[in-house]
């Protein structure tokens, strides 16, 4: 999918990281390419999540670049922003354990994701409590794209609902929902199937697509970069995957090519001989 | 539950009043004036407690009882908030009629400004704990902040109060977000230790520092506030509000207009906070009660919201000590003490966080009810302690534990207690 002509959406450049003794991360050079489903997978222990929290900003890497050439074809470098300004640069993020704000309404959660826009909208904070700003048009427009992505997530029946009462696997959707209301580049997901069954999979698998290709809303097509377990779904939806062991990359490739590469097999299911 | 059944239950209910307050009520042991004791027989005080008991347990045994049984499983909490929302009108037109209520005497204005002041401070505290779920310890050194800024430019430079009121807010502002910037890295156990010890350096600060704050002598003589310039006082001059108006000088018109003052002081806290809450930022400060990782992940600036949250309630707590000030005349470092943090606190977490009417009913029930005992002596701290047990017992998450979507696509439905997070600072 990708061309030489178009940038690769996010370049990982020796990113090392490094937590006192440990070398959780070594040296690890990727790209995910614009317009595809990246994988980032490998055995437990293997440093994923820890490359995708160097990626979002909640570590800062010890060494190494990380950069992300956005819709706009804007640069940024990553690794020298704090987190919040790498969500507004453009990359949004789930978590493994779900992260949703319990108490709102799922409706409500999706407004926060949008919270940029409409605070200045607000002309922060000031215009609107004396209530001579837009912001009643931004709020509209700002509930009338998180009704769009609950109707893509087929939970608009349960737009007031507080968060903390869906179900488990409406609770991922809604989450990644929400990382989409940020209107990022890159959409990274940590572990988005783990705990759902196989129709729920299914139902992800097919929404991840539709977000890659940007039919599921009117928002633009989004490049996923995504952490997964459930090797099913990895090699059905995913373009390019890339496999960690030990902190280091050893393989990366379509996922056909994954499937046979001998160094992948070893580190899933150990040596075939020792020598 | 049928008629004939309430009436029973509320029969029952009577006859057991009628036993337990006949010796409590119905016969007093008084001192006659020769010094020998005597009963003194109160009938009619002991008809009236049955009566109330009656009526109090029919009106349970036929509105409350079925309601709770239809409602059984959980959604108690959309009626709750309906009712909450009556109940606030109502609390809020007794608040605005109260002066000329007949009986309401001078005692009972200036107990109603005390309260007043306390729903203020409580719901300026509701902000920063209740919305943004940081738990501060040190709340009144903002009340303090506010009080010694209006005494200290009435003294020094002869402003006035209408002038030093919103000075106090911003001093008190300024303050929160000074002690903001450092101390909002740090979360839950660790901000509060931090925020206590800020209340205690203000005080200490004040009481040590004699050159400019009297020290533990505190500071005298603070101007009164005066109606838009006239002064309240009985000489009956053309200049002031009295004479201006043609009234006879009374010592109440103070008190009155004291106690409207404090009332729209608090009602703009109340109006400021309900706006902002439907509001970007208001949103952001609930989320980051909800979860402060997800936040950040959604692009929100943590520490400025954080920051946003308490500059806001610290300005509200100035606001309260500047009116503190004018209306005491006389305010010394005693006044700010750490009991004052934590009965603020205590208002705000028996109301239930977040939420508005409930901490303006812990208010009146706290200060109100703490006067209402004063008879009992020490056995009042017991009244007290006990009923905050008995409260925290039965409704965990404060009087009003549901939270209120902000914005709904079709009918928006109040969120039980359980789903809400308290928010770990």
């Amino acid at each position: 999918m990708s061309t030489t002509l178009v940038p690769d959406i996010l370049s990982v450049e020796e990113l090392t990281m490094r937590f006192g003794g440990l070398l959780a991360v070594d040296r690890v050079s990727f790209e995910v390419p614009r317009g595809t489903i990246t994988a980032l997978i490998g055995p437990n222990g293997a440093g994923k999540t820890t490359v995708f929290n160097c990626i979002t900003g909640f570590y800062r890497p010890t060494g190494g670049a990380v950069r992300l050439t956005t819709h706009e074809g804007r640069e940024v470098i990553l690794n020298t922003l704090k987190d919040h300004n790498i969500a507004r640069a453009g990359v949004a993020r789930t978590f493994q354990n779900i992260r949703l704000f319990a108490g709102m309404t799922a409706l409500e959660n999706l407004l926060i994701a949008q919270h940029g826009p409409l605070h200045r909208a607000t002309g922060f904070g000031i215009g609107a409590l004396l209530g001579i700003s837009g912001y009643k048009a931004a709020e509209a427009a700002a509930i009338e794209r998180a009704a769009e992505w609950l109707r893509a997530i087929g939970l608009i029946a349960r737009a007031d609902d507080p968060a903390g009462s869906l179900p488990y696997g409406d609770q991922r959707r809604l989450e990644i929902a929400r990382a989409m209301c940020t209107g990022p580049s890159l959409l990274c997901l940590d572990e988005p199937a783990a705990g759902l069954n196989p129709r729920e999979s299914d139902d992800l698998a097919r929404l991840l697509l539709s977000i890659r290709d940007g039919t599921a809303t009117s928002a633009a097509p989004t490049s996923i970069l995504l952490i997964e377990h459930d090797m099913g779904i990895v090699m059905r939806i995913s373009d390019h995957v890339v496999v960690l062991d030990h902190g280091k990359k050893i393989a990366e490739g379509p996922p056909a090519a994954i499937r046979q590469d001998p160094h992948v097999i070893a580190a899933y299911l150990g040596e075939a001989e020792q020598e | 539950m049928a008629f004939s059944a309430a009436l029973r239950d509320a029969a029952k209910a009577t006859a057991i009043a009628f036993g337990l307050f006949v010796v409590m009520v119905g016969l007093r042991t008084d001192v006659s004036p020769t010094g020998a004791l005597f009963l003194r027989t109160r009938w009619t005080e002991l008809a009236m407690v049955c009566a109330l008991v009656f009526a109090g347990r029919l009106a349970i045994g036929l509105w409350v009882t079925p309601r709770f049984l239809t409602n059984a499983g959980g959604s108690l909490a959309a009626p709750l908030a309906k009712a909450g929302a009556f109940f606030g009108m109502g609390l809020l037109v007794v608040a605005v009629v109260l002066p000329a209520i007949p009986g309401i005497g001078r005692y009972e204005l200036d107990l109603a400004i005390l309260v007043l002041t306390y729903v203020m401070l409580g719901w300026g505290l509701n902000i920063v704990v209740g919305l943004a779920g940081l738990l501060d310890l040190g709340y009144v050194a903002f009340y303090a902040v506010g009080a010694y800024s209006y005494a200290l430019l009435a003294q020094y430079f002869g402003l006035s109060f209408w002038v030093c009121l919103p000075l106090a807010g911003i001093l008190a502002a300024f303050w929160g977000i000074l002690l903001g910037f450092p101390v909002l890295r740090l979360r839950g156990d660790y901000l509060a230790i931090v925020t206590l010890a800020f209340g205690e350096i203000i005080r200490i600060v004040l009481l040590n520092w004699v050159d400019l704050t009297g020290g533990p002598n505190g500071i005298s003589g603070i101007p009164r506030p005066t109606f838009f310039g006239l002064p309240f006082n009985m000489s009956g001059d053309p200049g002031t509000f009295a004479g201006f108006f043609g009234l006879e000088p009374s010592p109440t018109h103070r008190v009155v207009f004291l106690y409207y003052l404090i009332l729209c002081l608090a009602l703009l806290t109340n109006w400021v906070t309900i706006r902002i809450r439907r509001q970007p930022i208001g949103r952001a400060w609930e989320a980051l009660r909800e979860d402060e990782v997800a936040c950040r992940a959604l692009g929100i600036n943590v520490t400025n919201t954080k920051l946003t949250a308490f500059a806001l309630g610290a300005m509200f707590g100035g606001f309260a000590g500047a009116f503190f000030a004018t209306r005491q005349a006389f305010i010394s470092p005693e006044s700010f003490t750490f009991i004052e943090s934590a009965i603020i606190l205590a208002i705000v977490v028996l109301g239930g966080l977040g939420s508005q009417v409930g901490v303006a009913v812990a208010a009146i029930v706290m200060i109100g009810g703490f006067e209402l005992f004063r008879d009992l002596d020490e056995w009042r701290m017991l009244v007290f302690g006990a009923a905050m047990v008995i409260i925290m017992v039965l409704r965990p998450r404060g009087l009003v534990g549901s939270r209120t979507p902000t914005v709904a696509l079709g009918q928006k439905r109040s969120i039980g207690s359980d789903y809400v997070s308290e928010g770990r600072g």
